[in-house]
């Protein structure tokens, strides 16, 4: 895959570059602070964002799908795919947020063409 | 899930005011916050790469 990825100017989903940050991306089962990262934990770090995003998003229109990757390439980790019902919800969304922030880190939103998930693939 | 554990936190988001230097961000990016191929927002020690799908 060459990564030089078609960036189309409007789309019904939206990319939400590396934005889910596992807290124990740097060392496994340990977090950021030293402190012990259990598979409970980590669910419910992971459940707090899915809420967090679901809720912001919902705010725009009604969402179709919404996936994060769990992925370790560099270009894929963390990324959140948010796919709306029509364009211009998903455009709205892009509008809202960008330029903000989410726990410290900017958020960076681009469309996206992944329209089906089920085929989604490096082409 | 229980929801009693949502409404005892904060939403993530808008959690740091643009301009404000976080854990995990460049000071010298803090301020940039435009909707750009940037390493922004990328794992902290990973090479930048444009952001791709699948």
């Amino acid at each position: 895959c060459s990564r030089l990825h078609n960036r189309p100017t409007i789309s019904p989903t939206l990319l939400l570059s590396n934005m889910y940050q596992r807290p124990d991306m740097a060392t496994p089962g340990i977090d950021l602070h030293g402190q012990n990262m259990t598979p409970g934990k980590l669910q419910d770090h992971f459940e707090d964002f899915y809420e967090d995003l679901f809720e912001e998003l919902n705010k725009y229109g009604e969402l179709e799908s919404l996936n994060v990757c769990d992925n370790l390439a560099d270009h894929m980790v963390g990324n959140v795919y948010a796919q709306f019902r029509e364009e211009e919800q998903a455009a709205a969304a892009l509008q809202a947020l960008s330029g903000r922030f989410y726990a410290g880190r900017p958020i960076i939103v681009d469309f996206s063409p992944v329209t089906d998930f089920r085929e989604a693939t490096c082409r | 899930r229980s929801r009693d554990r949502k409404s005892k936190r904060a939403s993530g988001f808008d959690m740091a005011p643009p301009g404000a230097v976080v854990p995990g961000m460049l000071p010298s990016t803090a301020m940039n916050t435009s909707n750009s191929q940037s390493p922004l927002g990328q794992v902290a020690g990973m090479v930048p790469t444009v952001p791709g799908v699948f």
